[in-house]
């Protein structure tokens, strides 16, 4: 099982410092792009830890994000960015302690409802105080370049594949996805559901408030409408679940697809990029369960033999 | 005073009664979460909205073919969508995470056409909107006519689930599934009308939203949104719960902000709807369905 976990970390860390060379050799709009798929692949894989292995699906995603990035507007210019980053996770996993224990006691619908209710119920909370303190957005100055946060997401984003990947492989891993096929039979056998679902979702939860600051030094601007906005959370899903969300290389290959097709046609197209992203979420889950990644390797079976 | 908010209580408490009853009579016989339902509302407005501007066709017409039209996509989806899916035993075993991507990519689909088709600005028309004095509250007549047919259809429906072999043999579905295999209930027929239905009420409720306020093609989203709170306070696949959790929102969405601020609206609803999730997942009237 480590064996697994080294080798599968081995190939991560390779490709991650393979991508350090990108802002040495490309220009600042690929270096841009770079971040983008980067970030993203940070909250997918962090994403699958809960909703990936336990089923348990998570709508709410963006809270994570958009208390990091509060958490680090709040501080900009206060605390060294160093320490803002750190910060924004741990503010996220705070909430995700909190609320974590009475979310995962409902499950199904109820759970996939609720996650979304409470990320708008956050948003709006903050719009209000936000109102209160008369502060309409906030502007970030002197925030690093595209180039500083390209390294900042990249780190993240390997820490999210390997933390995923060693979830996966790990004993933890195996109780979560015990307790996706059959919650009861994994109760009677000795696993402690409640608090494994809670260390899961408590885990998946620090890199996204991390992500979140990344993303407003990025734009340079906090406003929470935009930063809690409802469609990252599901933004997040539809990759997992196009990419296939049973494994890590899955979300990846989703993300990817996803932007790719984002730099193609947002600019000029940006409905029918809406478009093309629906049709493709409703043909992945009516006709290709499992995501790409699944149908990849059914392809590269076939013609292997 | 007092009247006044009252009115205004219950023509948004049955606007969101009749939104949920679509939304939740689909998941009570399907499981299937429907998060494109605010769409289907969306739909029917556009109907009205053309059916006055281009051809001066009054909305209670375009309901005529609004409903209809609504009904009809609701088909077209059963068909070209679930019916096969639902054969698969895999897709089945996660129907309600599965539906609800199936009905996201619907909902961004319908968005976005929409928005291409008829730009994404907001569009409103005036009907009927001189004030009456009404029981000592001072109303537009357009919220009154929005009381009475959203009120009538509510009743109906009632009716509907109380004494049609359809109505009873959708209820029966909904409380036990195989139950009412045995007795020779048609399921895929009575599965079908019942998407129909739910439909069909989103787009006469859309027709009658844009009697009243301003449309546009992403105004489905909120609409969903409430829908679900309702169909929470009332129970998931509990039909009848879902008119009185649509008047229940309507009282306290009307009378909150009237006693705080309109900027509180949006707290308040989450907040409601979360704790009554977390303490009465079966809903408000719900006798203890099961949970997942």
């Amino acid at each position: 099982m480590t064996g697994r976990i080294a080798r599968a970390g081995g190939i991560v860390t390779a490709a991650a410092l393979l991508a350090i060379a990108l802002p040495f050799v490309a220009n600042n709009y690929f270096v841009g792009v770079g971040f983008t798929l980067l970030v993203w692949i940070a909250l997918t894989e962090s994403w699958i830890v809960i909703s990936g292995m336990t089923g348990y699906i998570s709508l709410g995603h963006v809270v994570f994000i958009g208390i990091g990035a509060y958490i680090a507007a709040l501080t900009w210019l206060v605390l060294p960015i160093w320490l803002i980053l750190p910060l924004a996770g741990v503010a996220a996993a705070a909430l995700a302690t909190l609320v974590g224990y009475p979310c995962l006691r409902v499950r199904g619908p109820y759970f996939v409802i609720l996650t979304f209710g409470l990320s708008e119920l956050v948003k709006y909370v903050v719009v209000n105080i936000e109102a209160a303190l008369a502060v309409s957005g906030r502007v970030l100055f002197g925030a690093p370049g595209v180039e500083t946060l390209y390294f900042m997401a990249l780190a993240l984003a390997w820490a999210s594949v390997i933390i995923a990947v060693a979830v996966r492989e790990s004993r933890f891993g195996s109780a979560l996805r015990a307790i996706r096929e059959n919650e009861e039979a994994a109760e009677t056998i000795g696993i402690a559901i409640g608090r494994f679902k809670a260390a899961a979702f408590v885990l998946s939860s620090i890199i996204p408030g991390m992500v979140g600051a990344l993303m407003i030094m990025r734009s340079t601007y906090f406003d929470p409408l935009e930063i809690f906005s409802p469609q990252t959370s599901v933004l997040i899903v539809t990759m997992a679940v196009i990419g296939g969300s049973d494994r890590p290389l899955g979300p990846m290959l989703g993300v990817g697809f996803l932007i790719l097709l984002q730099e193609l046609l947002w600019a000029n197209l940006p409905q029918l990029y809406m478009i093309v992203v629906g049709a493709l979420l409703i043909a992945v889950v009516v006709w290709l369960p499992g995501g790409i990644y699944v149908r990849l390797q059914q392809m590269i079976t076939a013609a292997a033999r | 005073m007092s009247t006044q908010l009252l009115i205004a209580a219950l023509v948004a408490g049955s606007i969101y009664a009749l939104i949920a009853l679509g939304l939740n009579l689909i998941y009570g016989t399907m499981r299937l979460l429907n998060v494109a339902h605010g769409e289907v509302v969306m739909i029917g407005a556009y109907v009205a909205y053309w059916g006055i501007s281009l051809l001066s066709v009054g909305p209670l017409v375009s309901a005529l073919v609004a409903i209809p039209l609504a009904a009809a996509l609701g088909a077209v989806i059963y068909l070209g969508l679930f019916r096969r899916a639902m054969r698969s035993a895999e897709f089945m075993e996660r129907i309600e995470g599965n539906s609800l991507l199936v009905f996201f990519g619907v909902s961004v689909i319908l968005q976005n056409v929409a928005s291409l088709l008829f730009t994404p600005n907001q569009r409103g028309y005036r009907y009927q909107d001189e004030i009456v004095h009404f029981v000592g509250a001072t109303v537009p007549v357009n919220k009154l006519i929005v009381l009475a047919i959203a009120g009538a259809v509510c009743v109906a429906a009632v009716l509907f689930f109380r004494m049609s072999t359809l109505g009873l043999a959708i209820k029966a579905l909904i409380q036990q599934r195989e139950a009412a295999a045995l007795v020779g209930i048609p399921l895929a027929r009575v599965e079908l009308t019942s998407l129909c239905l739910g439909f069909a009420a989103a787009g006469l409720a859309g027709v009658l939203v844009s009697m009243t306020e301003e449309i546009s093609p992403f105004m489905g989203f909120p609409l969903t949104v409430t829908a679900f709170v309702v169909v929470i306070l009332g129970g998931l696949g509990n039909v009848l719960g879902s008119l009185i959790g649509g008047l229940l929102l309507g009282v306290l969405e009307t009378f909150g902000v009237a006693l705080t601020a309109p900027s509180y609206r949006s707290i308040m609803i989450y907040a409601v709807f979360i704790a009554v999730l977390l303490l009465r997942p079966q809903g408000l009237l719900g006798a203890g369905r099961s949970r997942t």
